[in-house]
């Protein structure tokens, strides 16, 4: 196995993870920036399409052959730094249709897991229900999601806090308090 | 300058077989297959070194799942030593390193073919299952065009049918493996072709399900703790296969899946299909070391999770 | 040896493929090369039903199969599921074809002419005994060629110059300007960066006409010529005839990263036929094309693409129909799927088959598992 095959591989699993235990904090092979050049890098080649607002972010997205694409095409969003304008492009992303709910959105932003909001959750991948401590997104964002997911549409965040991700598919129900 | 200087010499193949355009695809794939219980997406399905149709699906997933550091056990109608789950094994550790085992409880990726193991399955361990044909629906609507809009408007009354049509003609439901199941109260889905006895392991369970069929092009999932609900009536409950009163010729052991084996003079009997468990109890019968795990039935025939099976009394004492 | 039962699966599996090799004589690369350069139609069919132009591997695979077609399909199909996309070529109009034998069928001549090029069509089809005797006279007839081994390397066929004042241009191109055919629409070439992909995409019905000319490029000579025969003897609605039938050279031409010229990457054997239905008040177009030179297969699948556009095909005319089913891959391989152990999901079939009887209902319960769901 190759390094990049070895980061690839640690990503991804690190991702399908964190999706199947939604609220559980799994471990990416990098931090910080790097954590969303390596998601990037083990999610994106010519034949798919990603939008970041983060200009430096977005020429990395080009060097990986994966075309820039304007929020409402975009399957990959990403977001290394979430800014209260986010929120418009976020409400752009696709959340899929009912004969391809596949089509919604990944959105990855970055957050302070520990925050002061506290979030509950139900559903599938979840005993019961997780508390989830997270801060460092834009405010509403929680009100948005609600808004732009009935399941099975909607779009399926993952959240970076350094080297740790925590992933919220479209079907978990989030309280919040 | 010729071209042939400027493309890359022939390789030997990449990790896993498939070239890291092939792996990230199924990997996307995967990812929203999880994020959406029960809904097949439909995926690129690259061939393998191995025919279509003989688990190419549950080896595409099994191959972008693993790393060096996974210990991966393969089975074909609950054993690891039949000349397929044999071949597949050894494509998998070929192509990846990973090691390998007969050890339910040792295994950090499972792949099978028509069985889920008898020992309860834990958090962390993925179940790959093979999907011949990943569409419930097919019996009642041929046309995958049509299906599909079925799925999506959770229109399912066709199939409700179907299962009242069997209560009428055949006085129970006839369906045999691959019974339909309700994934997350939304959508209708195909466990594989597990024997019934195995469809209520998937409901709230502590692993991760893939299932993925090859030749049709579509992979879906159970994540942890989902719900998974065979479908059938207020009043006339799914049945499991009938265990009673079959004794493992080989162990002693009952209430667990068995296999039939014809008697040339008429009559049969049985062995428990899960081989890995066989070694294990074996192994303990000998007074060798066995960690063997809890299972999902008891050696009474109840299964773990209470009220999971609304029938389980009839099954257990016979009908 | 017991093959469910085979403990230590895996030196059975070893044994069992070594006997398939020692039951013929051993493979060398002077073999491979000579399956190249003397069944060239073979390793075509292989290369279009494997889709990947490469006559070097496809040649490989027929030696190391044995000769068995599928398993040397499904060889080409595997290596090519492990070479990673590097770019995206530029569309080839017909035009831009180096033809070699090109033949209408609905005109006694058509502009630019015809060519009978290279085929057997006319020949009679005798055995050559003489040759097993040794006796044979020269191969080539009585033109020699230049090159040492008496072959004729694509470079010495006479071919058309292709470019923009084409003398070969489309018969439908001239039906077209006659009126008789609805005139394309003015669109530009699409990104090939953006066409549907059927290696990348399953199909969904109906399909998008980029993944029907795939899959059946890509289809099994036999299965379209199966389901095409059934439409020539009358099963289908469509009255076709072979508008043209062409087969040629075509450059692979990419666009160079830094200075943006077109160049062409190598030249590939392509083969394609154009059917157009006489029997309604409009001609409409049947069109199959594939790589490497197949003309049955060419023939039958573009009547295949005409009869699945009729209004109410035949239920094995449907567009759904035809292609999941002439997959050559997907097709040969669940065939002998059915030499695989099915006996868990036959117990649980019999389970459901003994309590029916059990409860005295109609005992003619065909168990759902064992019919259908067993796989």
């Amino acid at each position: 196995m190759s390094p990049a095959e070895t980061r690839q591989h640690a990503t991804f699993t690190a991702l399908l993870w964190a999706l199947s235990y939604p609220g559980r904090p799994q471990r990416l092979p990098a931090g910080g920036r790097a954590a969303f050049a390596a998601i990037a890098e083990a999610l994106l080649d010519l034949e798919t399409g990603a939008f970041s607002p983060d200009a430096e972010f977005a020429a990395l997205i080009a060097r990986s052959g994966a075309r820039l694409l304007p929020p409402q095409r975009a399957p990959y969003h990403f977001y290394p730094a979430p800014e209260a304008d986010s929120l418009e492009s976020i409400a752009a992303a696709p959340v899929g249709s009912y004969t391809e709910p596949e089509l919604g959105a990944t959105l990855v932003l970055s957050c302070h897991l520990g925050g002061p909001a506290t979030l509950t959750l139900r559903g599938p991948g979840i005993a019961g229900s997780v508390r989830l401590r997270v801060g460092g997104l834009p405010e509403d964002l929680w009100l948005l999601r609600a808004e732009r997911t009935r399941f099975p549409l909607g779009w399926d965040l993952l959240l970076i806090d350094g080297a740790e991700v925590v992933g919220l598919p479209r079907s978990t129900a989030v309280e919040v308090g | 300058m010729k071209l042939a200087q400027l493309a890359h010499p022939r390789q030997d193949y990449s990790y896993g077989f498939l070239d890291e355009f092939g792996k990230r695809e199924l990997r996307r794939r995967m990812l929203k297959a999880v994020a959406i219980p029960g809904h097949q997406v439909p995926y690129a399905s690259r061939e393998l070194p191995i025919a279509r149709g003989w688990g190419t699906g549950g080896l595409q997933v099994t191959l972008s799942l693993v790393g060096p550091g996974d210990t991966v056990k393969v089975i074909d109608q609950g054993a690891d030593d039949s000349v397929n789950a044999a071949n597949l094994r050894r494509f998998i550790a070929r192509m990846t390193g990973v090691s390998t085992t007969a050890d339910t409880l040792a295994a950090t990726v499972i792949q099978s073919r028509h069985r889920v193991p008898e020992e309860r399955l834990r958090e962390g361990q993925a179940l790959v299952l093979q999907v011949p044909d990943p569409e419930p629906l097919r019996r009642v609507q041929p046309d995958s065009s049509k299906a599909l809009e079925m799925h999506a408007d959770a229109d399912y009354a066709q199939m409700w049918l179907s299962l009242y049509e069997q209560l009428v003609r055949f006085g129970r439901f006839v369906q045999g493996a691959s019974y339909p199941v309700l994934v997350h109260g939304r959508y209708l889905m195909s466990p594989s072709p597990i024997p019934r006895w195995d469809t209520p392991d998937l409901h709230q369970a502590a692993h991760l399900t893939l299932l993925s069929a090859g030749r049709e092009k579509r992979l879906y999932a159970v994540p942890p703790y989902t719900d998974v609900r065979p479908i059938e009536f207020e009043d006339v409950f799914f049945q499991v296969e009938q265990m009673v009163g079959r004794v493992c010729a080989v162990t002693g052991a009952r209430n667990k899946f068995m296999d039939a084996l014809p008697l040339a003079g008429g009559g049969s009997i049985f062995r428990i299909s899960d081989t890995g468990y066989v070694a294990k109890l074996l192994d303990a019968a000998r007074g060798k070391p066995a960690t063997i795990g809890p299972t999902y039935y008891d050696d009474e025939g109840r299964f773990f999770q209470p009220g999971v099976l609304r029938d389980e009394g009839q099954a257990r004492n016979g009908r | 040896m017991a093959y469910v039962a085979a403990r230590g699966g895996e030196q059975a599996i070893l044994r069992a493929e070594a006997l398939h090799g020692r039951l013929r004589a051993p493979l060398s690369a002077a073999i491979v090369r000579q399956i190249e350069a003397h069944l060239p139609y073979l390793v075509d069919r292989v290369m279009g039903e494997g889709s990947l132009y490469a006559p070097e591997l496809a040649a490989l695979a027929l030696a190391q199969s044995g000769g068995d077609l599928y398993e040397a399909v499904l060889l080409l199909r595997a290596y090519r599921s492990t070479q990673p996309r590097i770019a995206y070529a530029e569309p080839v109009g017909q035009e831009q074809l180096h033809t070699l034998r090109r033949i209408s069928a609905a005109f006694k001549d058509i502009p630019g002419g015809q060519i009978l090029g290279p085929t057997l069509d006319y020949s009679h089809r005798l055995l050559r005994l003489d040759l097993l005797d040794g006796l044979g006279g020269p191969e080539h007839g009585g033109a020699p060629s230049s090159s040492t081994d008496g072959a004729v390397t694509p470079a010495e066929l006479p071919q058309t110059p292709p470019g923009p004042s084409s003398p070969l241009p489309a018969v439908a191109d001239w039906q077209r300007a006659s009126g008789l055919l609805a005139t394309l629409p003015d669109a530009p070439a699409p990104d090939p960066a953006e066409l549907p992909d059927v290696t990348r995409d399953p199909v969904h019905f109906p399909a998008p006409r980029a993944h029907r000319l795939q899959s059946l490029a890509r289809a099994d000579t036999g299965g379209a010529l199966a389901l095409g025969y059934a439409s020539m003897r009358g099963y289908g609605l469509a009255h076709p005839t072979v508008n043209e039938l062409r087969l040629a050279h075509a450059d692979v031409l990419l666009r160079h990263p830094i200075t943006g010229a077109t160049f062409s990457a190598g030249r590939v054997r392509v083969s394609q036929c154009e059917v157009v239905n006489t029997s309604a008040v409009e001609l409409r177009l049947g069109y199959a094309a594939t790589l490497g030179w197949n003309e049955v297969k060419v023939i039958a699948a573009a009547m295949l693409d005409l009869e699945m556009d009729a209004p109410t095909p035949h239920p094995a005319h449907r567009e759904e129909f035809v292609l999941y089913h002439t997959e050559p891959v997907e097709s040969s391989g669940f065939c002998i799927h059915y030499k695989l152990p099915h006996y868990v999901t036959f117990q649980s079939g019999l389970d459901a088959l003994r309590a029916v009887r059990a409860e005295g209902s109609e005992g003619s319960v065909q168990a759902q598992s064992g019919a259908e769901e067993q796989a």
